[in-house]
């Protein structure tokens, strides 16, 4: 990037404050965004990043503080007004329609028309044509959304922003759902588009070997405080790390020790369907040993998530058989197989893993509720205990900001998962399934869970992890098995291989002797 | 008693814009007295005396105050688990039916007995209706709401024909109604002259069973849970299907006890009229209150002195008892909004807040510079 470019700022972030019920979101961030730079905005959960390119896209109206995009003032504060200025966004979550084409999403709410009425689906094919071969996105402008990979539909996604005329594009954590060379892909993209089309890149990610590789600048976000900017090639990942916590973070090598027991799951030729009633998990077999994490890598949709709830009971099983601790679990509820020695950590704790209007001391002794020690003759409950127990528990995770009282739902992200870790975790037995136990957790946290999942093995328990975190599934298992459309489609050692070709694994390629 | 201070804390905002809609619905009220020109004054203190002026008015008032109050229970046990009944009405009838048919043909035994088994009937007949609505919500998704409202004209319909077919009283003077209970089997009066029986010996009991089973016990724990997250209920290994259906068939046969005491406590024989939307109305007492039972039990004294007390007002005054459902009405209304309100409110305070914090801030570094 030349010196002449680096000098215009685009964007001009002016005393931002956002205050949400209860919340501080944005402390007073004065930010400037420069014309033709990669922006990366990096800080854990929470930290209040989304919160500030929500304000930027218009979504919100900040408490206090202006905005100037191009020297002009945000006044409206609503996205039409923002997009109206060359701001595009791509949200964490697509916001397309499965069934339309690569071309009519693009165009939609912008559609060409014929003598004024009638939709024009050729000349929408052709300017989607014209898009492609301008900023080298390829995808096909005839095939449906839907049917497309994850990858072309982000790119589907920006296509659309650049259709609306953006110059500046907002990517809230785009990487989240790509494979490896899905996201070496899209940072060649976003080199391009920088390079010769001259825009302004926002990224919003936590994964910092990320910032490192893409982005010119860095800023890192604590608590709603804008803590520093840097020039990237002045800094680098640990350095980054304890200025999003505030401290040394070591993501360090976990230590694991002993060696792997007997086989306490045991999954043979599982067949199961999604929630559409369409095959999900077809035929898949694996075994997990006491004193070793099994992981499993795949990227999302690929039959993981069912195959997990088929094994703890909460989706129906088509065939197969399941064996928990050597008993059979085939087709059981969630409550039978839990009382053969299971506890479940599931991967959407706001739906599957909290009663949200109860609070924290509840969900931390529900499925002990009947026990002795907290309800006499297993009815009347021990207040004084469960406030005990819950006390202990909330003392050991850690679990900042909110009290035994508070309702769950009004709890942080990290901090919901920690109940649910901290209740699944207590039940104390010898086999774990866990799904996405980091999801929307901040670094700390993060560090803290691995911790507590890896002592759990050296217990000696038989662990099944699936995570869309492909770092985290590595840094965490023994044994890792990729899933490819319900299909196991390779096993290795973690450490045998490296990342380029587990997602060529990822992909749907096979290895011989999977 | 720290308990309920803590309780009251906690629901601060709750229970003072509940406090601000009373008040609104009363002001309302008296301009609409004032507009039909009537003395507000005057209405009022009628409607007070009508509600508390002897001991026969107060025992109507508390009769009437057991009805709401069970009735909303009811409502709340079911809603708890989640599960909205509207079939208490219904459930109401086939109670109160089952308990006369048992009183009628054993009318030759003990009281000992009969009573007793009156009772179980009207648990089993009210317990049964409801649980056919639950056990097609849990086992095939059917809504409850639409199979118990629906059930509700088939309870009183069926009921209504009994009286006037293979039921049907002969005695003098008495149509369409089935024959008196003995009077050795229904309960007496506890104020003379009032429509209060010992029945509120029973309701009490039912009443407090309701209270500590879902606030105090697992099973209330696990309900509320199985209400608020079904799949979270399941995940975790609760009987969730079983908790749905049972709590239903509590909430029908509390119903069916309400149709028994209003036949052995007040009528003494089934009439088709038994009930006058005696249901609905404690659904509204246990939706305005959340669902929360002590509120419930509360509130289901004041809707009791409004109605009493707007019925005397109306024979002293000439204004008209339905200013009593507007009265309501406006506070549902009111309390429908109360979410929307107190959100506009605490909003509003924080904006406040912060503007008032930028600027102190502001001063501040006016001060350093």
């Amino acid at each position: 990037m030349g010196e002449q470019k680096v000098q215009d700022t685009i964007i001009q972030f002016d005393h931002i404050s956002m205050q949400f019920p209860g919340v501080l979101a944005n402390d007073d961030v004065s930010l400037d965004i420069r014309k033709g730079e990669v922006f990366a905005l990096v800080g854990e959960n929470g930290a209040g990043k989304s919160t500030l390119m929500n304000i930027l896209y218009g979504i919100h109206t900040p408490t206090s503080g202006e905005i100037y995009i191009k020297g002009r003032k945000l006044t409206r504060h609503e996205p039409g007004e923002s997009i109206a200025a060359g701001i595009g966004m791509v949200h964490q979550h697509f916001m397309l329609v499965p069934s339309f084409t690569v071309a009519q999403n693009i165009v939609l709410s912008r559609e060409p028309r014929k003598m004024g009425f009638f939709y024009d689906l050729k000349k929408a094919e052709k300017e989607t044509e014209n898009l492609v071969a301008e900023y080298g996105l390829k995808v096909d402008p005839k095939a449906t959304v839907g049917e497309i990979s994850v990858g072309l539909q982000q790119r589907v996604e920006i296509l659309k922003t650049l259709y609306r005329g953006a110059e500046i594009l907002i990517l809230d954590e785009p990487t989240a759902v790509l494979t490896p060379q899905e996201t070496e892909e899209l940072f060649t993209v976003i080199r391009r588009i920088v390079k010769e089309k001259d825009m302004t890149v926002i990224i919003i990610t936590h994964k910092l070997y990320e910032v490192m590789a893409i982005s010119d600048r860095v800023g890192v976000m604590r608590q709603g405080k804008l803590i520093g900017v840097e020039e990237t090639k002045n800094v680098n990942e640990r350095i980054l790390a304890s200025m999003m916590v505030g401290r040394d973070v070591l993501l360090d090598q976990l230590e694991k020790t002993g060696t792997p027991g007997q086989v306490l799951i045991d999954v043979q030729d599982v067949h199961a369907d999604d929630n559409r009633g369409l095959p999900a998990v077809n035929g898949v077999s694996l075994q997990v040993r006491a004193g070793e994490i099994l992981g499993i890598a795949a990227i999302e949709g690929n039959g993981q998530s069912e195959l997990l709830e088929v094994i703890t009971g909460m989706r129906p099983l088509r065939s197969g058989e399941i064996h928990i601790a050597g008993q059979n679990a085939s087709g059981k509820t969630p409550g039978e197989i839990r009382a053969m020695g299971l506890a479940h950590i599931p991967e959407d704790r706001i739906a599957t893993g909290v009663s949200s209007q109860s609070t924290v001391k509840e969900n931390l002794i529900i499925g002990k509720e009947r026990r002795p020690e907290f309800a006499k003759k297993g009815i009347h409950l021990r207040q004084s205990s469960i406030a005990r127990y819950a006390s202990d528990l909330f003392a050991k995770y850690d679990l900042r900001g909110a009290g035994i009282e508070t309702g769950a739902g009004s709890l942080s992200g990290g901090n919901m998962q920690k109940v649910v870790v901290a209740r699944e975790f207590s039940f104390d037995t010898p086999i774990l399934v866990i799904a996405q136990p980091t999801r929307g957790v901040d670094i700390g946290a993060m560090e803290f869970i691995h911790k507590q999942i890896v002592a759990k093995r050296n217990e000696g328990c038989a662990i099944l992890l699936v995570s869309a975190d492909l770092d985290e599934v590595l840094r965490l298992s023994d044994r890792v098995i990729t899933l490819y459309e319900g299909k196991v489609t390779c096993q290795f050692e973690a450490g045998s291989i490296d990342k380029m070709e587990i997602g060529y694994y990822m992909t749907g390629n096979r290895k011989e002797d999977a | 008693m720290k308990g309920i201070l803590k309780k009251i804390a906690d629901n601060r905002n709750y229970l003072v814009s509940l406090a601000l809609s009373i008040l609104a619905a009363f002001l309302i009220g008296a301009l609409l007295m004032l507009v039909t020109g009537y003395n507000p004054a005057a209405g009022y203190s009628a409607m007070l005396k009508g509600a508390f002026g002897s001991s026969r008015v107060f025992g109507n008032t508390l009769a009437k105050m057991l009805t709401l109050c069970l009735t909303g229970l009811a409502t709340a046990v079911g809603a708890k688990a989640g599960l909205f009944n509207v079939g208490g009405e219904g459930q109401l009838y086939l109670g109160g039916m089952a308990a006369t048919v048992v009183g009628i043909w054993l009318c030759g035994l003990s009281p000992v007995i009969v009573v007793p088994l009156a009772f179980a009937a009207a648990i089993i007949a009210g317990g049964f209706y409801a649980w056919v609505p639950a056990v097609l919500k849990v086992k095939l998704n059917v809504s409850e709401v639409i199979t118990t409202i629906m059930l509700n004209s088939v309870a009183i319909y069926f009921c209504t024909w009994l009286c006037n077919g293979p039921l049907k009283s002969a005695d003098k003077g008495i149509s369409g109604a089935t024959d008196a209970v003995p009077d050795n089997f229904v309960f007496g009066q506890v104020i003379a002259r009032s429509n209060l029986s010992t029945a509120i010996f029973y309701s009490a009991v039912i009443a407090f069973l309701c209270w500590y089973i879902m606030e105090k016990t697992s099973i209330g724990l696990e309900m509320k849970v199985t209400g608020e997250n079904p799949r979270f209920a399941f995940f975790s290994g609760l009987k969730k299907d079983k908790i749905m259906i049972w709590a239903m068939v509590a909430s029908g046969a509390i119903c069916g006890l309400v149709g028994m005491f209003e036949v052995y406590g007040y009528q003494h024989r089934f009439l088709p009229t038994i009930s006058n939307d005696f249901f609905f109305d404690g659904m509204l007492v246990a939706m305005i209150m959340n669902y929360s039972p002590l509120g419930i039990i509360l509130m289901s004294f004041f809707f009791a002195v409004i109605d009493i007390g707007a019925g005397a007002m109306e024979l002293s005054t000439g204004i008209s008892h339905e200013l009593s459902d507007i009265i309501f009405a406006i506070i549902i209304f009111l309390m429908a909004a109360e979410g929307g309100i107190s959100r506009a409110f605490s909003a509003w305070q924080l904006q406040k807040k912060a503007r008032k914090k930028i600027t102190m801030d502001g001063e501040k570094e006016v001060q350093k510079g």
